[in-house]
């Protein structure tokens, strides 16, 4: 019975012990924030790094070039100086010069120089190192197809060099924030093994924070860099990121205050908080993802049996009819209604509506019309000619199988909504629920003609990885049309992002009509936060973005500085 | 039997449908990269090749990389089991404890309603699913009453505690978990001790016992309960898969950073070289988990012994 008293005793001397702490020593917790996450990072490394947290992370940790911001007004990313003081396009627009600061150091007190910078880029452009980002490189120079690194990026003195382009574009400056590691610690690094590189677990960085501690499956902590200049050390001493995966675990915490920022608060449990919690505010983010339907337009069983060759138009959805039918018999607006209320917005195309100066106003969106539908496929030939109340076209009839992903209760939601609403226009639809990671391969690879899905969208406009051509990576539709290719080709070459603005409106005018699929709703995340923390600015960037502004102080107050 | 398990392991997962490398491909990265990444991870070799590989690596003691986690799957192991370890290890002496305790109860008023009401209970708290169980605690006990943490394996400062105010810590963030975990196979354990304490106590010997005149302690005590403790202890044996299993169920409900939420983690990300660990280590759980077992029958049981 030993464990008994084991128990017993540790017991009496937690006692003594919680009881007798509370005078004197300072309380470690008085200032840091704690930010609930559903999942760990992967890495810290930023050329590896691929998780939603190492992105939350390691923005705070490693010097950024730019202080990005969105501006929600304008709908378009804005550059201040960070590392990078000031920059200047030269050549035409094809070359970037980049002023830096000479008074930037690791933490470790080595200075940050372009030569850690030029040996940054050219990690995240070796194949060898397979880094996520490599496609921002795309536009420097190449050699062979391969970014040459020595031809892109030219060093001038200790604080100036040049970046050289092919092409002046929107996005350069974003491709120019990657951000720099420290050439002195990954010098001899082995580029193949990047990802398990023993020194990702202890980063140097030379941002606001620096990493304490990272246990994995439980908390990474990051405290304040005294000698950071990037902008300044943080105002707390210290920001905590929880690994809480279970939601409603992740909510009690917050309910709690022993977290301070979670996301995603559901919509569900809005009206809950808002009642019992005063102290816990909440901000709705602008949307950046959105579900749709997709329906295959080309005839996929073809396309796979002659090896990607044979084109020919889905026996079914190949017709822009039968696509425009279709969205006019889903009855989108209860479906957002029920699951989203006033967190989501009708989607009309996949332009995300933060983009403002980009969206085409005048599209109205597709309303619930069953008669409509039924004309529309009566003048595609569909009809119900041997009266079994399913529609057919020389003797098939309209039957197809639609799948989704187990266990996301809205899309399970949107799945049985879709198949009552397409009943009532003489079509069969088979429900069929599926594993997400089998799920998306199959999306990916073009095996199912008609899916539930999603997709975010980057903080710069780029649809030529949807709708580029038929082997576009996310045109899982297999969509293509002439005009809106050129029309990509023309907006992606423009020298600033605001000429590409009447482009983009044609290519929504053109998805509207076309309806390569059905469009369903964007969704705006909610991000629950105690009110202690002040000077928060949760945006569209991220949970922390100006991290280093942060501080805590008295819930009740209004102050926000 | 182990080897046998992880190279059925190895296939399973390597057949399934799913590609680890399909996971990273989301809008911005680069479609080539999964190429490269594929080559870079070793799955570009043909399934043969991959085995022959891996089994010359897990010979050598060598585990390999994580695919998710980017860190040496042994490492990452060596962080998490401890904390399953203390968990599991917690809930089964919870789950012997009380099991038996009510077990003895039970047996001894045998069709009293104290016996009615246990037994009833027990049925409920065992036909309890974990997850809505944990949900229900952290709601009430720790929400609504703020007693107890609700998540995670001690504060998130921890560190900075004294010795004891630490063990304090963990202890009191154990408390939720472990009785969800072991709530269940106590009130199965519960069943089974009365069941054999009642055979037990209608033998000859205890008969025998208390006709010598025996105090009642000293009969039930000596003479019925170690007897009646021979079948519980394969339950010992039989219970830690039951436990290893709500053991994940449990870790994802209260974050506690152990192997379950891994292994989940790792299925989900089909990141084959972090399955095959865990599914290594639960198998050496519980084949170890079976040898005490069987040493513990004798020291029980004088008849057994081992040469």
């Amino acid at each position: 019975m030993s464990p008994r008293y084991l128990f017993v005793a540790l017991l009496c001397c937690g006692l003594v012990v919680s009881c007798g702490k509370k005078s004197g020593e300072k309380d470690p917790m008085s200032e840091t924030a704690v930010v609930a996450l559903s999942g760990d990072a992967d890495n810290l490394n930023p050329v590896v790094a691929n998780s939603a947290t190492s992105g939350d992370i390691q923005g705070n940790i490693y010097p950024t070039m730019f202080d990005v911001s969105f501006n929600t007004r304008e709908g378009k990313l804005e550059f201040e100086p960070s590392l990078v003081t000031r920059w200047e396009f030269t050549n035409g627009g094809k070359d970037v010069v980049l002023h830096l600061r000479p008074d930037v150091r690791w933490e470790d007190g080595i200075l940050v120089t372009p030569q850690d910078i030029k040996f940054s880029y050219e990690l995240y452009g070796d194949p060898e190192v397979a880094s996520p980002r490599r496609s921002y490189l795309e536009s420097m120079i190449q050699t062979d197809g391969k970014f040459d690194v020595d031809r892109s990026i030219e060093i001038i003195d200790d604080t100036t060099m040049v970046f050289h382009f092919t092409r002046q574009y929107p996005l350069q400056l974003f491709h120019l924030n990657l951000s720099p590691i420290p050439r002195h610690i990954y010098r001899n690094a082995d580029r193949k093994t990047m990802r398990s590189n023993p020194a990702n677990e202890h980063p140097v960085g030379a941002g606001p924070f620096k990493l304490e501690e990272w246990t994995r499956q439980q908390q990474i902590v990051v405290s304040r860099n005294v000698n950071s200049k990037l902008p300044y050390p943080a105002k707390l001493e210290r920001v905590i990121f929880r690994v809480i995966s279970e939601p409603t675990t992740r909510l009690t915490e917050l309910k709690k205050g022993a977290v301070d920022v979670m996301r995603p608060v559901y919509p569900e449990d809005v009206a809950d908080i808002q009642e019992s919690s005063p102290d816990i505010k909440l901000v709705t983010l602008p949307p950046r993802s959105y579900e749709y339907i997709g329906w295959m337009n080309i005839d996929a069983k073809e396309y796979h049996a002659s090896g990607k060759k044979t084109i020919r138009p889905h026996p079914l959805f190949g017709d822009r009819r039968v696509r425009q039918a279709l969205t006019y018999a889903i009855n989108r607006k209860a479906i957002l209604d029920d699951q989203l209320g006033p967190y989501g917005e009708l989607a009309v195309t996949d332009f995300s509506p933060i983009f403002r100066w980009a969206i085409q106003h005048d599209l109205i969106p597709y309303p619930y019309d069953p008669d409509r539908a039924k004309q529309l496929l009566r003048s595609a030939g569909w009809s119900d000619s041997n009266g079994d109340g399913v529609l057919d076209k020389g003797g098939k009839n309209f039957e197809f199988t639609l799948y989704y992903n187990v266990g996301n209760k809205r899309r399970e939601y949107v799945a049985t909504i879709v198949q009552e609403n397409l009943k009532q226009v003489g079509i069969k639809v088979n429900l069929q629920s599926v594993e997400p990671v089998v799920l998306y391969q199959n999306i990916e690879e073009k095996k199912y003609d008609a899916f539930v899905a999603g997709f975010s969208v980057g903080l710069a406009i780029d649809p030529s990885d949807r709708w580029g051509d038929i082997n576009s990576p996310f045109n899982n539709v297999a969509f293509s049309h002439r005009r809106v290719s050129e029309l990509l080709k023309l907006g992606l070459h423009v020298p600033t992002e605001r000429d590409a603005g009447p482009f983009w409106k044609e290519i929504q005018s053109i998805l509207h009509q076309e309806q390569p699929c059905t469009f369903l709703y964007w969704i705006k995340d909610i991000v629950g936060q105690n009110r202690r923390l002040k000077r928060v600015n949760i945006n569209v960037l991220g949970v922390t973005d100006h991290m280093w502004e942060w501080t805590i102080g008295d819930p009740k107050s209004s102050v926000t500085y | 039997m182990l080897f046998g398990l992880l190279t059925i392991t190895f296939f399973i997962i390597r057949l399934a449908p799913g590609d680890p490398v399909s996971m990273y491909i989301q809008s911005d990265v680069d479609p080539e990269y999964a190429d490269n990444l594929r080559e870079v991870l070793g799955l570009s070799d043909p399934l043969p090749v991959q085995y022959v590989k891996w089994l010359k690596g897990t010979l050598t003691g060598e585990l390999g990389m994580s695919f998710s986690k980017h860190a040496a799957v042994g490492d990452i192991l060596l962080e998490t089991i401890p904390n399953t370890v203390l968990l599991t290890a917690v809930a089964l002496v919870f789950n012997f404890l009380v099991g038996i305790i009510i077990g003895i109860i039970t047996a001894l008023k045998r069709g009293s309603t104290l016996d009615h009401s246990v037994n009833i209970t027990a049925l409920f708290v065992y036909s309890m699913p974990e997850f809505w169980l944990g949900l229900m605690l952290i709601l009430g006990v720790s929400l609504h009453l703020g007693i107890l943490p609700a998540s995670g394996m001690h504060s998130p400062m921890a560190k900075y505690l004294s010795l004891p105010a630490y063990v304090w810590d963990v202890v009191e963030h154990m408390i939720l978990p472990v009785f969800v975990l072991g709530v269940a196979s106590a009130a199965a354990t519960g069943r089974y001790m009365r069941g054999s304490l009642l055979e037990v106590i209608n033998q000859d010997y205890i008969r025998t016992a208390r006709a010598k005149g025996l105090s009642e302690v000293l009969v039930i005590g000596k003479h019925a309960l170690r007897n009646a403790l021979i079948p519980i202890i394969t339950l010992l044996g039989l219970s830690l898969p039951f436990l290893l299993g709500g053991a994940v169920i449990v870790e994802t409900v209260f974050a506690w950073p152990g192997m379950g939420k891994l292994t989940i983690d790792a299925i989900f990300s089909r990141d084959y070289p972090l399955i095959i660990a865990c599914t290594m280590v639960s198998g050496v759980m519980v084949i170890l988990g079976n040898l005490v077992a069987d040493l513990l029958y004798a020291l029980i049981d004088p008849r057994i012994r081992y040469e």
